[in-house]
């Protein structure tokens, strides 16, 4: 039986993560990190890619026609959503992109894996749109012990907007950030 | 009409509480976790490296979070047809799908309904997914609420 160990989705910047006591991190409940901005249009060939990774013949990914008729033009699959925020990890005299709100959790525990997401999806993702996203830190659990080890549950809200402000998607983001034990030994 | 790609719809009207989702097979080898960052931009070693998989504790690389949600999308949209849109997805991860496993899909309608919240009368099914590995062990339960369009004339 494996352990559940799917890591984090990583963005901009990567999962490195601040150190702190469990009060340092319940102070920083409520805090909205700087809205991300893109700094590229969703794209027809990644979906396409993505799609083919998946094996997802839907004709609103493959058929221009089709999903124009359909939703205005080629959309994205849903599960892309992070994707099109993501920033390069290098790019010409730019700083380094700032890390994701929960690598910014001061908790003294070393490691982090994702145990849960809740999407709800307003409009379809279309080739050709930007998007942003806003992330608030919602809430850190007291100490919890688990089969991976001991550690605090955290989650994050994000609403993912077009350039104009017109809401695209909510996404609640649920983590473990824990110490292996026993426990979680395999 | 592209040859290969599904254009196939179902609508909300011929939905009965209670049917069954057709289940989905899919191999994952190792080059299919590979794609996983090649697809995604999400370049966490566990989806690449195995010794890093291995200083885990796990037996080897795993498929990320976005090839689960994409596999559950997939799952409800092979059912429910191009014309159908998820509204909203809640997904737990339990376990991992690692190179060389099987995933399968399966899902249940649980509830036909419709909701007025956005203002129109949107026509809804929400089904209840699971993603399992060859083993039958549960690695990613869902559950999706999926619009649906009406039967036209209905």
């Amino acid at each position: 039986m494996s352990s559940s160990l799917t890591a984090a989705p990583p963005g901009p910047g990567g999962t490195e993560l601040v150190t702190g006591t469990y009060e340092d991190a319940l102070a920083m409940v409520g805090t909205t990190r700087e809205v991300t901005f893109s700094s590229h249009r969703v794209t027809w060939a990644l979906i396409k890619y993505f799609c083919a990774m998946v094996r997802d013949a839907n004709a609103s990914y493959w058929d221009e026609e089709f999903a124009r008729a359909q939703w205005g033009g080629v959309v994205s699959p849903p599960a892309l959503l992070l994707t099109w925020v993501m920033a390069p990890e290098w790019s010409p005299g730019d700083p380094l992109p700032a890390p994701m709100l929960l690598g910014r959790v001061p908790l003294p525990d070393p490691t982090v894996i994702s145990v849960g997401t809740d999407m709800e999806f307003f409009r379809p993702i279309r080739v050709g749109d930007r998007l942003n996203a806003e992330e608030t830190l919602r809430e850190v659990t007291p100490r919890k012990t688990t089969r991976l080890g001991s550690g605090h549950f955290l989650s994050t809200e994000s609403v993912y907007r077009l350039g104009d402000g017109t809401p695209v998607a909510r996404y609640v983001h649920e983590l473990f950030r824990f110490t292996p034990g026993e426990a979680g030994a395999r | 009409m592209i040859p290969g790609v599904d254009y196939s719809q179902r609508y909300w009207d011929d939905v009965v509480e209670g049917d069954e989702l057709p289940e989905v097979r899919d191999e994952i080898t190792y080059r299919r976790v590979i794609m996983n960052p090649a697809t995604t931009w999400d370049y966490f070693p566990g989806h690449h490296d195995p010794e890093y998989a291995r200083s885990q504790g796990q037996p080897t690389i795993y498929i990320n979070t976005m090839h689960f949600l994409g596999f559950i999308d997939r799952l409800a949209t092979d059912w429910g047809g191009p014309a159908s849109f998820i509204a909203r997805r809640k997904m737990s991860m339990r376990n991992s799908i690692y190179a060389g496993d099987t995933m399968v899909g399966r899902g249940r309608v649980t509830r036909k309904y419709t909701d007025e919240s956005a203002g129109e009368t949107r026509h809804l099914v929400e089904l209840d997914l699971s993603v399992e590995n060859q083993h039958g062990e549960v690695c990613a339960p869902a559950v999706v609420h999926l619009r649906l369009p009406r039967r036209p004339g209905a």
